[in-house]
């Protein structure tokens, strides 16, 4: 058979079971005396073997139901908010914040955003009031912390902690009670060296799980929110979107650890 | 008629989904995310049930359906910048890793896939974990065979560089204790 020179496409090939049955022979040989080639050719199947072992126990997992349901159409169907405030959450954590009208637009569509919307709009809407005053922000401050968060626990009947948010450079203003669309709000002020601030808003209230970023449709600053039967939080603030994010994960992760003590 | 020809489809295509799922957590890591997507794809699927030509496995179909809807979200993201989707709370990521139990090897490898690009990704599992072939892959993706494999080894090859890295820097954390 006419001997045609092989390269390391044809590793792939081989691997992948595309190599066509009358060149195997010669390519066997051309591997033998290449070692190079040889050890790259083992390599690339040690992963592929790596990576089939890796993923082929989904295919033993029972199915989620909701798949099922969404085949057989019965049922109750996944909320729709679900996919979009995934996007939304994830690009927003990574990039600037020019997008804010894009976003706003995006939950503006009608798709799964009530509560949560409502309570990051709540929350962005305090956080404007409050930490753009530079003299009083807050009502009470945060030097005496046992205090602060006893009076904002009664008042919004949550256990509230004040995250230390130290490690991202931030230290707690104080806090002051916000009202909520009837309900009672706590809102906790953060400033960094540089002055900027950022918020925890805190209420009892929220009807369904859910997580996203939050920018009114005129700009300003992002809330990175979650909310749950009976609790919502929103961190506001305009930072970097990767800070933010960190920086809400790193507060929210408190307040639930926090609430989970008692 | 109609309605019993509708259920050979929907249990033609109820066969599938554990493949569907296997995709999706390749391209995704994150197991709701992936969930999501093949829910999605699903969706998708039940409204358009004129295009699969019955007789056929829905598979390819499927699969189709899926990369469309994955592409989409990954430009929509990557226009702002990034090209993943990260799970926002750590206590779910945790409750629902790619695989269970994952250890260190295998947590480098899912973190390794996930660095590689979309379209790279998405050519390099439908062949290496899914078992197509190129012909068929390239259908899927809607790629001439040749980029479909130039994709496949720069996968492949980015795979083994990230891999590398991956070890190099777990070396060096070693040495550091």
């Amino acid at each position: 058979m006419s001997a045609r020179s092989f390269t390391d496409r044809d590793i792939h090939l081989a691997l992948d079971g595309e190599l066509p049955e009358d060149e195997r022979a010669a390519y066997q040989i051309w591997l033998e005396a290449n070692p190079d080639m040889k050890a790259r050719s083992l390599r690339y199947a040690a992963d592929n073997a790596a990576l089939r072992n890796l993923f082929a126990g989904v295919l033993e997992e029972p199915v989620p139901a909701r798949l099922v349901t969404a085949v057989n159409g019965e049922g109750p169907r996944r909320k729709q908010a679900t996919p979009w405030w995934r996007m939304v959450a994830a690009a927003s954590l990574l990039i600037a914040g020019g997008l804010g009208g894009y976003l706003a637009g995006m939950s503006g569509l009608g798709m799964g955003g009530d509560s949560d919307d409502r309570m990051a709009q709540l929350a962005i809407a305090a956080h404007q009031t409050f930490a753009s005053d530079k003299n009083r922000p807050v009502e009470v401050d945060g030097s005496d912390q046992a205090y602060l968060t006893g009076w904002l626990s009664k008042r919004t009947g949550l256990t509230l902690v004040a995250p230390d948010l130290s490690k991202d450079g931030f230290t707690l203003l104080g806090g002051r009670l916000v009202p909520a669309d009837g309900a009672t709000a706590a809102l906790m002020l953060y400033a960094d060296a540089d002055g900027n601030r950022i918020s925890v808003y805190v209420v009892a209230e929220g009807t369904e799980r859910s997580k996203g970023t939050f920018t009114l449709a005129s700009g300003g600053p992002e809330a990175v929110y979650w909310q749950d039967e009976g609790y919502g939080c929103a961190i506001v603030g305009t930072l970097p979107p990767e800070q933010m994010g960190t920086v809400a994960r790193n507060a929210y992760k408190q307040l639930i650890a926090g609430a989970a003590r008692t | 008629m109609r309605s019993r020809l509708m259920d050979d489809k929907k249990a033609a295509i109820l066969q599938e989904i554990p493949r569907l799922r296997r995709y999706a957590r390749a391209l995704l890591r994150d197991r709701d995310s992936a969930d999501d997507l093949v829910q999605d794809s699903l969706e998708r699927a039940l409204l358009r049930m004129d295009n699969w030509r019955t007789g056929e496995s829905p598979r390819r179909w499927l699969f189709t359906i899926m990369h469309h809807l994955f592409i989409d979200q990954m430009r929509k993201v990557s226009r702002r910048g990034e090209a993943a989707i990260l799970p926002l709370e750590a206590s779910e990521a945790l409750a629902t890793p790619a695989i269970q139990a994952e250890s260190v090897a295998s947590r480098e490898i899912v973190d390794a896939l996930q660095q590689i690009s979309p379209d790279r990704r998405a050519a390099l599992v439908m062949v290496a974990i899914e078992g197509f072939s190129y012909a068929e892959a390239a259908t899927m993706l809607g790629v001439p065979a040749g980029t479909l494999m130039s994709r496949i080894a720069r996968g492949r090859e980015e795979l083994r560089g990230l891999l590398d890295d991956q070890a190099r820097r777990r070396a060096i954390r070693i040495v550091e204790k």
